[in-house]
This record gives C-alpha cells, structure tokens and sequence, in this order.
C-alpha cells in the first residue's frame, strides 16, 4: 500500500469532462487535473482515457487510488467506488478553492444554479434557472458559433464592448432572434456578447436574490472562466446594491471533480475507520 | 428494493369496469344509449347516469393516448388544423383523436357527443374545447354550466342558487330532450348516496399515507386509484365496491408495514416524503415515477388527484339536497379554489401528512394549474420553511418533457431534502 492517499475525481459534463488527481493523505493537495471533450464519444470512454492517461503520468496504477469519486452525469462509470450529488460536490471544491465562500454559483453548460452554504460546504438551499436554454453555458456556445468566435474568445471579446444589446431574457429561441437581427442592424460583435452575458447575469442575479444569498460568493462550472461573464456579474451585482463579493479562481472550472476528489477522500477514511 | 409487482384484487376491478364502459361506449349506437362529453373537475356524472346516459370525459382519453404514446401524433393533426403551440395539449390531443377517427386509446370507437355539458370548474379552457367540438360535431346542443370562481374564499348561498338554477333551467331541461327521459330525482339521490359513500372512502384512502411507511403513493398509484369515480363510475355501486376493496387492501398494507407498489416493485425504504401540486407528466409517466421510485421518495398528498373534487375540507354530498350538493360539489372543485386556499389545502396536507418537501410540476400547456404555482410555492416555504423544487414538464406533449433537465432537477431537491435531514438529525 503506498503511504500516499490518492483520490480521482470526475466530472462528467454535458460537453466536457473534468479530471482531477488529489493526494489526500495530509492537507488535501491536487496534484494534476484535465479536461477532455465528449465530442459525441462515450463519455465513460473518454473519462477511462483522461484516467489512464494522468496515471501513467504519475507513475500510478488504479492499484493505488483509495477511491475514485464521480459526480455531475459520471454515474455510470464503472471503476468509480461512489457517486456524489453535483450540488455537493461543487459547494465542496468551492470552499477549497475560494474558503471562506458563502454562497456558490455554479455555471454550468445546461443551467445555473446558485447554493447557499455554510464555512464547511454544507448545502443549506439552493435555486436554479428555469429550463430554458437561455440560462446556460450552451446557450452562450451556439451565439458564440453564430458569431464565427471560438468559445476561449468569448471573454476577452465581451470584455471590449462599450454599449451592450441585451437580448430577450426569457427565451433563447427568441434572444437568438434577437441576436440575428443585431447582426443585420451592424451591432458590434462585443456589443452582442456582452448583451447576452448581462442577459444571463440578469438570472443570476434574480436567483441571488431570492436565495438571500451571503458574501463571499465563488464562481464555479465551466462560465466561471469566461471573465465577460464575471464582468457582467460583478457590474449587476453592483448596480443590484446587493454588495455581494464574487471571486473566481482559474481552477473554477474543476470545482465539481475537485469536489468529488474530496469526498472520495473523506469516504476513504469513513470506511476505514468503520472497519477499524 | 423489490422486483416483480403483483396485481391486487381493485387493479383487475378497476380494468373490468373502465374495458365495460369503453365496450358500451362503443356499442351507444347500436343500444341507442345517448352520450353526454364533459369534464372531469366539477363532472356531475350522478346526473348523467339518471338519465341513463354514457358520459365521455375528453382529458381522460386525452392522458391515456398520452400514456399510450399515441398523443404526439394527434397534437400534431390539431396543430395543422390550426390550434397553436400553446394551446393546452389535452384539448389539441382529443381534436386530434377525433379528426383522425375517433378511436380510443384502447381501440374501442369513441362514440360522437349527443349532448356536450359544458361544466367547467376554473378552467376557461374549457369553455373553448367544447366551442371547436361543437363546430366539429355540427347540431349538438350545448348544455352550459356556470361554476362560479370562490374568490372571495368561500361559497354563499347565492352563489348556490345561481348553480341550482342554471341545472334546473339550462341542463336538466336539455338532459330530458336528449335522453327523452324525465328528471328522475330518486334516481338521482340514490347515484348521489354511491357518491357519498365513495367519498369517505377516498378520505381514507388518501389518509392512509399518515403511517409510516406510506402504504401508497399518493400522486403516481393517486391518479390511478381516482380513476373510476373521475372516469364514468361516480355514483355507481360498482365504484362503492371497488373504493371498499381498495380500502381494504391498504388496511393489510399498513398492518404489514409495507410500503407503495410501483411498477418497478414495492418502495422498501422510505427517504423523502413529498407533497406535489400540478398534474403528472403522462407520455413518460413510468420514467417519471422512477425518478422518484430510485431516490425511495413517496408522494403523501398531491393536488391533481383533488381536480375531480376537494373531499378533505370537510365536503360530502347531501343526497337530500340533490341540485345544491352537486352545485357546491363543483364549487369544491381544487382548480376553483382561489390561490389562498390551496395554500392552505396544501400546508394541511404537508403538516398533517409530515412531508419533508414540496415539489410542483410546472405544465407548459396549462394555464389553469401553472398560473399561481409560483406564488404557492414561495408562501409554503416561507410558512413552513419546508425545501421546495420546480420541475417543467407538458401534460400529453413528448416534445416538453426532458428527462435530463428534470433528473437534475430532481436530483438537487432530493439533495436539499437530505441535507435538511441531517440538520434536523
């Protein structure tokens, strides 16, 4: 048995998949973490590759993970010894990137949703936006396609806008509406980025507000690490006088997976010392 | 949990009697019984069947041909003749059927209205339907019931009277042209004394889920055991009989300490209870019941099953004042209620049946039971500090219902109601 506690998580999104390697056996440490998208693969194949590849990386064998967590869609693989709850798991890798964090937006491709937590990552409530699109990362993906910008310009593009077109809120069939007819009336390709982010800011905030949501607020999903995005959060919650603070961390993006790596290692010593 | 589910003794009764009124639902022309299309909150069936006529209810047919897979194809005929993408899919599902036919879910011909009772309990939508089924069905009188809305949060006489007029000057007198019959009040208290029956059986049938486990689920089995008394048998002896078996076979249950049947097998351990306001998804009821069935949550109380009559404020029907029971009985009707009181029906509910949470199932096509769910949903909190979700769904249409949205919806309520636990733990 290597003295070491190494512990995987994984995040199976709906496009990407998030892999991080912790050691678990002192301070929790990540020691590497990947992303791999699905791109109409087997997501249980893909995580199995992005696995096998960190630990051939690390000199490990899946002889030496003392637990292999899963969390978001990652159910079904077949290695992993528990499945937590995305909400958990997020409210965990929240606090452990930003500590202290009261409050968790987590900003996922499908939806958003904000949780109310306390100093140790216990869920207390939560909020979500409603089914439409037009509260997603996705959502922000196909204007950015229309748009002819790669997903990594989205941010820095939002970022030079000087007067934002805001779309329809309520209905991403009717924003995208929205956003052909900017097109044609030669709003700038800034303009409508951030339009569309202040749109879906707009919702955060809303779900902020009835979560009586408490500072200091982490960011976590996959548009914690688009900075128009935060931009047009921070700008909202500013004008709202909500005087909520809103930190991000570069690593936001693995808040789930680090999450599950957590409690994978929290169940590891559970069980242990049960067995003890 | 448990595999295979036997069939109890009600679940073949119930299937001989809804297979026998479907078979004299087909035969009406030959046996020359005329048939009477109405609606099931506020349906006064018990003056149907004194006229000994059939009655068809079109939203039962409609959540049927959902449950059946058939909906979709008929949402899309009505959507061609021109209803819109909003229109409530019961409405468009049964336009549908008809322009293609006419054939039921089960394959029986649904025979054409000979008269159309347009009574209708908080739903304008209503009022609509009947008016494209008159312009398809060409000739048929309409027999228009005005229930009045309880704004103000309770019935008053007038109010009654109003309703005892509109039956004793509007729809008898038309029931009497179609059926060639008299009005027949013994008849009609003797259907109304069946009623009454039934209806202390339905109370304690719904209040069987205070023990612990719930020996039934009260909204997924809930919708099913009111179908005979929502579905042509209020009234009827044979719907006294199968409440009273129903009945009994929930007594062994919570004797034995067993929890709901399911389709995928009995519930054997209890997690969340929940309390859920808005009808069920119907195209893919089964998966949906196993998103609950997998998380070990029981329904203990739910509004739908209170559409076809709200028994738990304390109304029965009075067979010695016939007219004003069956008007105060779709007065009492869930959708009639004002927004107050069914916060407090479903405050009642969740306190008296000890739910951990409140769920409610949001219908993209129904205005009816949509409008207010919000509000309801922030008062119950607030009071009962209770968890609360929000899932979105469509009554019959395929096209709304996302698994993958709900589940996650799902999941995060269920998280919610543990951590709850733990706390309170």
């Amino acid at each position: 048995m290597n003295q070491h506690i190494y512990t995987l998580g994984v995040d199976v999104g709906s496009s990407l998949i998030k892999v991080v390697l912790m050691d678990y056996s002192d301070e929790p440490v990540i020691l590497d973490k990947r992303t791999e998208k699905i791109r109409k693969r087997n997501p249980e194949m893909v995580s199995d590759l992005l696995i096998d590849q960190i630990l051939i990386d690390h000199n490990l064998t899946f002889a030496d993970i003392a637990y292999l967590a899963s969390t978001g869609e990652g159910e079904m693989l077949e290695r992993k010894l528990g499945h937590f709850y995305s909400m958990t798991t997020h409210a965990r890798g929240g606090v452990f990137l930003c500590p202290g964090s009261l409050t968790v937006i987590d900003m996922g491709a499908l939806f958003v949703r904000a949780i109310k937590i306390n100093e140790a990552g216990k869920v207390l409530d939560y909020k979500m936006t409603g089914q439409c699109a037009s509260g997603s990362g996705q959502f922000i993906e196909n204007i950015s396609r229309y748009l002819g910008l790669s997903i990594e310009e989205v941010g820095a593009t939002s970022l030079k806008s000087k007067t934002p077109e805001v779309p329809s809120g309520i209905c991403s069939v009717l924003a995208e509406t929205d956003v052909i007819n900017m097109v044609s009336r030669g709003i700038s390709t800034p303009d409508i980025i951030k339009g569309i982010h202040l749109s879906i800011a707009n919702k955060i905030i809303r779900l902020l507000t009835s979560l009586k949501a408490e500072s200091p607020v982490v960011l976590t999903g996959g548009m914690a690490m688009n900075k128009g995005m935060i931009q047009a959060v921070q700008e909202l919650i500013e004008e709202s006088k909500l005087g909520l603070v809103i930190k991000a961390d570069p690593d936001s993006i693995f808040a789930g997976a680090i999450g599950a790596a957590l409690w994978g290692g929290f169940r590891y010593y559970k069980l242990n010392s049960t067995k003890d | 949990m448990s595999t295979g589910v036997a069939k109890e003794k009600s679940m073949i009764i119930q299937k001989e009697m809804i297979a026998q009124l479907s078979k004299e639902l087909s035969m009406a022309k030959d046996t020359g019984k005329k048939v009477v299309y109405t609606f099931v909150p506020g349906n006064i069936s018990e003056l149907i069947l004194s006229f000994d006529m059939l009655p068809v209810y079109p939203e039962i047919n409609a959540l049927q041909s959902g449950m059946r897979k058939k909906s979709e194809g008929f949402i899309r005929g009505a959507e061609k003749h021109g209803h819109s993408e909003d229109v409530c899919t019961y409405v468009k599902c049964d336009v549908g059927m008809m322009l293609a036919g006419n054939i039921g879910p089960n394959g029986e011909t649904v025979p054409p209205p000979d008269l159309l009772l347009l009574s209708y309990t908080g739903c304008f939508t209503f009022m609509k339907w009947f008016e494209t089924l008159e312009r398809l069905y060409p000739g048929v009188p309409v027999a228009l019931l005005h229930t009045p809305y309880q704004e103000a949060g309770h019935i008053t006489p007038e109010m009654t009277a109003y309703m005892v007029k509109q039956l004793k000057e509007e729809v008898i007198p038309k029931m009497e042209k179609v059926s060639g019959k008299k009005y027949d009040e013994e008849k009609l208290k003797m259907h109304l004394r069946n009623s009454s029956k039934v209806e202390e059986s339905i109370i304690k049938i719904f209040d069987s889920t205070k023990n612990r486990p719930s020996p039934i689920d009260a909204y997924f089995a809930g919708v099913y055991y009111i179908g005979p008394i929502n579905n042509g048998f209020r009234g009827t002896s044979e719907a006294v009989d199968y409440y009273d078996e129903l009945y009994k076979e929930i007594m062994v249950r919570v004797q034995k300490g067993l929890g709901p049947i399911t389709p995928e097998g009995e519930i054997e351990e209890e997690r969340f209870r929940l309390v859920v306001e808005g009808p069920p998804n119907w195209t893919h009821f089964r998966e949906f019941w196993k998103l609950f069935y997998d998380m070990g949550a029981v329904i203990v109380a739910s509004s739908y099953t209170k559409v076809g009559g709200v028994y738990d404020m304390g109304f029965r029907v009075n067979p010695d004042k016939p007219l004003e029971s069956l008007a105060e009985y779709c007065m009492n009707c869930y959708t009639n209620l004002n927004l107050n009181q069914r916060v407090d029906l479903l405050s009642n509910c969740i306190t008296k049946f000890h739910a951990d949470g409140f769920l409610v199932n949001s219908i993209k096509s129904c205005n009816s039971f949509s409008a207010g769910q919000l509000m309801i949903m922030q008062q119950l909190e607030r009071k009962l500090e209770i968890p609360v979700g929000f899932i979105e769904s469509d009554l019959v249409d395929p096209r709304y219902f996302s698994y993958s949205n709900i589940k996650n919806r799902l999941e995060s309520f269920f998280q919610m109601l543990e951590q709850r636990k733990l706390m309170v733990k």
